[in-house]
């Protein structure tokens, strides 16, 4: 019947209908209020014996009754917007219209004037209100389901009272395991069945199986739906769990149903290769073909390694992981001591809009010394980025930015600094980037560096490192970059690349 | 601040209030900039809102676009097809064309004869990746380059492709990458523009370059790129005239900027503070910009990395030495264009004198970056406005072709910090024609960069007649197997 109201209201609503129909939640409360005051008076006066007027409870019934058919009114204006589970919505307007219905009868068998001419009116009167009360809790019961969803009250319902009221217990939490490298994930267990976890099984289970589907065991995925079997083995864009997904929104069929979590585009084309690859459910990634298509896709997964070793290098890696002081949070910067830091020429920058971390840089501060180094520590846990290139400082700054314990990426290079400072950096474990041009560090200095594990990349062109003391450190530090710089003799050899080519042109010529 | 903010702090209720007598103007001029702020309360958030620093933790702290205007052919220089050997003088096959347009040049031509490359090509980097002879230096590098093969775009000629490339729009108007990068993360040197243009030739008489392509479009004007030159006077008009000294200065720019101020009182055009806060920013690079760009220290090697040209000022050469200068002192953007690319006929020739003035310092600018560390976090990028199609222009000899535009397919390399090193993405098919694998437009390669600068290109937008512009349109998509 419902759906027969709906279908001829075609045309979208106009906005007035809306504009009123969202004053329906409001509106519903007052007949709420109205009928279960007049049925708490009403037993009040059973028990109790003419506590309030006969007329007051005939005026509130009165109300209710006005109160409950406005509500109607605009429900119905309301679903007109559609978005309503169609069901739930059929039984709450009746629901609704007949607590408006029985309010009108209650009122009436119990007013003065027409319940004279009603047959049998005191009798009827408490009977009625009964089934408006009751009517009244269940419809409001469905129309707070149709806005909060069903699920509403017994989501965090506890253990005991779920079983006490008859409900199954809560589906266990996914407990896959984390993909540690990706080429040994288990295509099933790891992969897939966490995506239908979090997108399909709420409704597809044992206790709720839409469409007669479940997709909560390896068996019952192969069995299918009512209408038969979802997927094709082989043939991925073919098969139904797929072709739903990719169904415009709007569309009936659409899966997951508008407005619930939908799949992402690399969670489809996961699906979508795993039933192209036959959908196994107890193979490893790397025992099924990786295309190039989908290869980023798993590679950002997680586990970094590459994915098919005879693969495209490109694809094959996804981002590098990012250190840990980037992402983590710190507590914002104290502005006073922000203010401090700025007065000293330096430059003061949040990494980011989101972050509270910060990068500091003494671009147009070269006169920046050993003295004002004292304020740096009051940023320590925010100072990521640290850039005193080209400044007056020595040793004695090293001291203070051995406190900065976040620091990711340290720029020293051009200054007076020795290898006696660089001990003091041995405690700046997430230190990844240091840079060292241009001072006159050491070998000596150089192996204070061994204990910085994280250590990614370090930047010694100029200095007085030999050989002998980058052979210590890369052992200390196999994957630790060491970037040296030209010398005379490089830039000439590199000037005449150039040259061989042009000879060698010369003389086939 | 953001302009709107300062026209809605000027024109908050009280100060409407208390200038009531101003006149109906003032109001009208007020409700036409901020329709919901004047009688709205102070909260009211502005409507385009500068961002001024990234959206999330940037890979990239600064770019150099070395921009080779003209198109060069990525078929002499990093797109390898032995094919075109193979079938060197037939025609291009109608299956491969499928008849696409050409260009009014070319479109006449009866035959379209599959040119070779004259020049040779091999592997170079742990990536093998093919690079021609033309190319000694870059080959060097190898390691540190990423290539896009597969770069396309929709114009096919040169304005419209490169006002492409740098603005996300074929029409002129729209603001220039290093403006969106100035306006959406700001500057890490206050005593520097952000966002700075360097300009080359390789030869004269080749297409021309207008100032539009460093424009700021509707953004504020502060956001615009200042052309810097090597040499002597490197900003047009920043030093003093004679007979003026620095005190002198100051106090004509102190009285200046209070009339500048009562101006602003009276007419609230947020351009008024743009202006002023211009002649602040001349006035301190009238001290950082011989600072940053004395060139005086450098040692003779340096030179000599950078190769002979590098003495010249002017030159493409000179112009890489200044970028690493300015990237050095945190300039963001860096833009350099370098002309001569267009080589319609002559083509052999013409590209072995133009490879010869880039590829010595490009390769120079990357090792020298490198050895600063400052490759950790900047991006260097090369390539130009399309690429050059696979049959001759005009007449074709062993020794002598041209080539026509090509936008359906051409390469782009970038060396740097947050891509992947030594890699080569994309593929083309046998003629370099058409796209066959990992296509990259125009808007996905804008996005990519501006992902590397932590900037998301769909929440970077400027509100101007009506409706929020973004670089990459309402297009782009972060190429994300590019990323390391």
């Amino acid at each position: 019947m419902i759906s027969l109201i709906l279908l001829q209201a075609t045309a979208p609503p106009s906005d007035w209908v809306l504009f009123w129909g969202h004053f329906h939640p409001l509106i519903v409360h007052l007949p709420i209020g109205f009928l279960l005051i007049a049925g708490l008076l009403e037993l009040d006066r059973l028990t109790r014996r003419n506590s309030v007027s006969q007329h007051t409870i005939t005026l509130i019934l009165f109300w209710s009754a006005v109160s409950a058919t406005m509500a109607c009114l605009f429900g119905y204006m309301l679903s007109l917007g559609g978005g309503y589970e169609d069901d739930t919505l059929s039984s709450h307007m009746w629901q609704g219209i007949g607590v408006a219905v029985f309010a009108w009868i209650t009122w009436a068998v119990k007013s003065e004037n027409l319940g004279r001419i009603i047959p049998a009116a005191s009798v009827l009167y408490l009977p009625t209100l009964a089934v408006a009360l009751v009517l009244l809790l269940s419809a409001g019961h469905l129309g707070g389901n149709l806005t909060h969803g069903s699920d509403y009250l017994t989501q965090h319902m506890p253990g005991p009272i779920r079983s006490l009221a008859g409900l199954p217990p809560k589906l266990p939490e996914l407990k896959a395991e984390p993909i540690t490298d990706v080429n040994q994930a288990m295509v099933y267990q790891q992969i897939v069945n966490p995506i239908l976890h979090t997108r399909c099984i709420q409704c597809h289970n044992a206790d709720k199986s839409k469409g007669g589907l479940r997709l909560d065991t390896p068996d019952l995925i192969k069995k299918g739906s009512k209408e038969g079997p979802v997927l094709v083995a082989g043939k991925g864009v073919n098969s139904k769990l797929i072709k739903v997904c990719l169904l415009p929104e709007e569309d009936d069929h659409h899966m997951p149903p508008k407005g619930k979590p939908q799949l992402d585009e690399s969670q489809i084309s996961l699906l979508t290769w795993w039933i192209d690859q036959g959908a196994p459910f107890n193979k490893k990634v790397s025992e099924l073909a990786v295309n190039d298509a989908i290869r980023p896709v798993l590679a950002s997964l997680g586990g970094g390694g590459p994915v098919d070793a005879g693969g495209n290098a490109v694809a094959a890696k996804g981002p590098a992981p990012e250190s840990p002081v980037l992402t983590m949070k710190v507590p914002a910067a104290d502005p006073k001591i922000m203010e401090e830091v700025k007065k000293t020429g330096l430059l003061v920058l949040p990494i980011s809009k989101e972050q509270n971390q910060l990068e500091v840089s003494a671009v147009n501060a070269r006169s920046f010394s050993d003295a004002q180094a004292t304020v740096l520590p009051g940023l320590s846990n925010q100072i990521v980025w640290l850039k005193l290139s080209d400044t007056q400082i020595s040793d004695a700054t090293l001291a203070q930015i051995s406190k900065l314990k976040n620091l990711q990426k340290l720029h020293l290079e051009q200054t007076k600094i020795t290898d006696a400072g660089l001990k003091q950096l041995k405690g700046l474990t997430n230190l990844e980037y240091l840079n060292l041009y241009g001072t006159s560090v050491s070998d000596a200095g150089l192996a204070e560096l061994a204990s910085i594990k994280n250590l990614k990349t370090v930047y010694l062109w100029q200095t007085k490192v030999t050989e002998n003391g980058l052979a210590m450190l890369k052992k200390a530090l196999p994957n630790l970059e060491i970037v040296g710089g030209v010398t005379e003799q490089a830039v000439a050899e590199f000037a005449k690349a150039g040259q061989e080519a042009k000879t060698a042109e010369e003389k086939k010529n | 601040m953001d302009i709107q903010d300062q026209i809605h702090d000027q024109l908050s209720r009280r100060n409407f209030l208390g200038q009531a007598g101003a006149g109906l103007g003032t109001i009208a001029l007020a409700s036409l900039l901020n329709p919901t702020g004047l009688f709205a309360g102070a909260s009211t958030p502005g409507e385009n809102p500068v961002v001024g620093k990234p959206h999330f933790s940037p890979k990239v702290k600064r770019v150099i676009y070395l921009f080779q205007s003209g198109a060069p052919s990525q078929l002499e220089l990093f797109d390898y097809k032995p094919k075109l050997e193979a079938m060197w003088g037939q025609d291009l096959p109608e299956s491969v064309r499928k008849g696409q347009r050409l260009t009014g040049m070319t479109a006449g031509q009866s035959r379209f004869p599959l040119a070779a490359s004259k020049y040779k090509f091999a592997q170079y980097g742990p990536g093998r990746m093919w690079i021609s002879e033309l190319l000694p230096h870059t080959s060097r590098i190898a390691p540190d380059l990423t290539f896009i093969r597969s770069l396309h775009t929709e114009a096919i000629n040169h304005d419209p492709a490169v006002t492409f490339f740098q603005t996300g729009s074929q029409q002129a108007g729209r603001p220039s990458f290093g403006s969106w990068i100035s306006y959406g993360l700001g500057s890490d040197n206050q005593n520097l523009p952000a966002f700075v243009v360097l300009l080359s030739k390789g030869r004269d008489g080749d297409q021309p370059l207008y100032a539009k392509l460093w424009s700021n479009g509707f953004l504020p004007s502060v956001h615009q790129g200042v052309v810097f030159r090597s040499g002597p006077d490197p900003v047009y008009y920043l030093n003093n005239p004679p007979g003026i000294d620095k005190t002198s200065r100051r106090r004509m720019l102190d009285y200046l900027g209070k009339l500048h101020q009562e101006q602003f009182k009276q007419v609230l055009d947020p351009e008024i503070n743009n202006r002023m806060q211009q002649y602040e920013m001349a006035y301190r690079m009238q001290t950082s910009v011989p600072e940053t760009l004395d060139i005086s220290k450098e040692p003779e090697y340096i030179f000599d990395m950078y190769g002979p040209d590098s003495r010249k000022p002017g030159t493409f050469a000179a112009n890489c030495l200044l970028a690493r200068k300015l990237v050095e002192k945190d300039v963001k953007f860096v833009q350099l264009y370098h002309q001569g690319w267009d080589q319609h006929g002559n083509l052999p020739n013409d590209i072995k004198i133009q490879t010869k003035s880039v590829d010595q310092p490009s390769a120079a600018l990357i090792m020298d970056l490198k050895q600063r560390g400052l490759l950790d976090d900047t991006l260097v990028i090369w390539g130009g406005e399309f690429g050059r199609g696979a049959y001759s222009q005009g007449k074709l000899t062993r020794d002598n072709y041209g080539r026509d535009h090509h936008p359906r397919a051409f390469t782009v390399w970038m060396a740097g910090a947050g891509v992947k090193k030594g890699v080569v993405y994309g593929e083309t098919d046998d003629f370099g024609y058409n796209v066959i694998k990992e296509p990259v437009h125009v808007h996905d390669f804008q996005a990519t960069v501006l992902h590397l600068l932590g900037v998301d290109h769909e929440k970077l937008t400027f509100k101007s007649q009506g409706r929020r512009y973004r670089l990459t349109d309402v297009h782009g998509k972060v190429v994300k197997p590019l990323l390391a």
